[in-house]
């Protein structure tokens, strides 16, 4: 495997963590929001971290395309981010539309904790690159 | 003016503060992390590849809190809790 290929592997695996953890976190969201206030609060705090997800998603796949060009690298991630901002932006307002009967707070805890926690794949990319 | 009315108009500001100092502090950060990024690039250019991961995890930290804005702004817009003590 060359150089550029297995770092292009590891900025995947780094994605990829990224995301798993924003599931572990809005599951764990979901499982307590259900507890405490019921099936509509879960629901809610699934849509706000299942928006947060959607969007990583297809703005890690904006992100992954390899340049070795700084200047194209950096508008490839703003452009991911700019994609992530809206689609958040833009399912938000269809689940505030839509669904009736929201629990608001729930919807932001799930929305927060999806947001925030995908820094921690930081870690695995520091464990991806002693690796390689 | 009533309460009603008073409660909309002060929500309209809160939401737009909300997004826009959102806005400008997520713009801030990200255009001071956009310049270290093109300045490492520039020292050592072999190293982009592995700073392409580690930006698009700060730009999405950066973000967080302008996203998280986002969405308290739209609770405020679609589902106001303070509009409740008028309708007691």
């Amino acid at each position: 495997m060359t150089q550029n290929s297995s770092l292009v592997t590891s900025t995947a695996a780094v994605f990829s963590k990224m995301l798993r953890l924003q599931l572990i976190a809005t599951a764990i969201v979901v499982i307590v929001s259900l507890l405490i206030s019921g099936m509509h609060a879960g629901l809610s705090a699934l849509l706000g971290g299942l928006a947060v997800i959607i969007g990583a998603f297809f703005g890690s796949k904006i992100a992954q395309r390899n340049n070795k060009n700084a200047t194209a690298v950096l508008m490839n991630l703003l452009k991911a981010e700019a994609v992530k901002v809206i689609l958040i932006f833009v399912l938000l307002l269809i689940v505030f539309k839509v669904y009736k009967q929201l629990v608001p707070f729930a919807l932001i805890v799930g929305l927060a904790a999806a947001a925030l926690v995908s820094g921690a794949a930081m870690s695995k990319l520091d464990k991806t690159d002693i690796e390689i | 003016m009533d309460a009603l009315a008073m409660i909309q108009a002060y929500t309209g500001i809160g939401i737009g503060l909300i997004i826009g100092l959102g806005a400008a502090g997520a713009c801030i950060g990200i255009g001071i992390m956009c310049a270290s990024f093109l300045e490492g690039a520039a020292r050592q250019p072999e190293m982009i590849p592995q700073l392409q991961g580690k930006v698009f995890l700060l730009l999405g930290l950066i973000d967080a809190s302008f996203i998280i804005g986002v969405g308290l702004a739209m609770m405020f817009a679609f589902a106001n809790p303070l509009l409740s003590v008028v309708a007691k």
